[in-house]
């Protein structure tokens, strides 16, 4: 998909089949920069299905892990570049990523997405075996990310077809004449 | 999609919609000058911040965490 659909639908990822862990997305802050860019600073919060009696022991409030995402979108470079870092209460385990995606730099309808994460736990970077262990994950996470942005895609598509369906309709029941552009 | 404080959801719906269609139609497009959605944002911002004080959510520093690696490049 070119990177003006893969960006718009990255900004609004959630919800998606293929990360019912998140529950919320709110925004911090929000800017354009001097130099055009749009910067986002955005909260999410992620539910992983903790069995209720053990809610009932520590609280719903601990429950939730928290992801703390700054992105920035440079319309004239055509580039996205996320970080996001996860905030925890018990703070074990912390995973920092970074994705960028960028138009394909041979094929103008095509999205390249560069992904990369660093795990630490209590404060120490893992190290070959576990990093093996986490890498399987950490890919089979980022085809999920692919389906769930192809996800949210399809999605807007189906919503801007159903729009251009009721207004065709609109127009031809008050027999106006206009001229649109088909897709 | 809900937002961290329950009372938000509703004023952040109207947040995104404005943003989402900004975003598509104009940032995109590079007219980034103006902003219609800066007033719901506002409205919206003073609500979440408050349910972030009252569930005590830690937000540390924005910047990105742990010791740099060079990056590894997937083609999708």
């Amino acid at each position: 998909h070119p990177w003006e659909t893969v960006t718009t639908a990255a900004m609004q990822k959630y919800p998606n089949p293929m990360n019912p862990s998140v529950v919320g997305v709110d925004v911090l802050d929000r800017h354009v920069d001097r130099s055009g860019k749009l910067h986002s600073h955005r909260l999410l919060s992620t539910e992983w299905g903790i069995p209720s009696i053990v809610k009932s022991l520590i609280g719903t409030c601990r429950t939730k892990t928290y992801v703390q995402e700054h992105s920035v979108v440079d319309p004239v470079e055509k580039t996205m570049e996320l970080k996001s870092s996860n905030i925890s209460f018990t703070n074990l385990v912390s995973v920092d990523e970074r994705l960028v995606y960028k138009p394909h730099p041979h094929e103008p309808d095509k999205t390249i997405l560069t992904q990369e994460a660093i795990i630490t736990v209590k404060g120490v970077s893992l190290s070959s075996y576990l990093e093996g262990l986490m890498a399987n994950t950490i890919s089979s996470n980022a085809n999920k990310g692919r389906e769930a942005l192809e996800w949210v895609i399809n999605r807007l598509n189906a919503e801007i077809e159903e729009f251009t369906a009721s207004a065709r309709g609109t127009m031809r029941n008050s027999m106006a004449a206009a001229a649109f552009v088909e897709k | 999609m809900n937002s961290v404080g329950e009372a938000c959801t509703e004023l952040k719906r109207e947040y995104d919609q404005c943003f989402n269609r900004w975003f598509a139609e104009k940032f995109l497009k590079g007219e980034s000058a103006g902003d219609p959605c800066g007033q719901l944002f506002k409205r919206y911002q003073l609500c979440v911040q408050k349910a972030i004080k009252e569930k005590d959510i830690p937000i540390e520093g924005l910047e990105f965490m742990g010791p740099s690696k060079g990056k590894g490049e997937n083609s999708s």
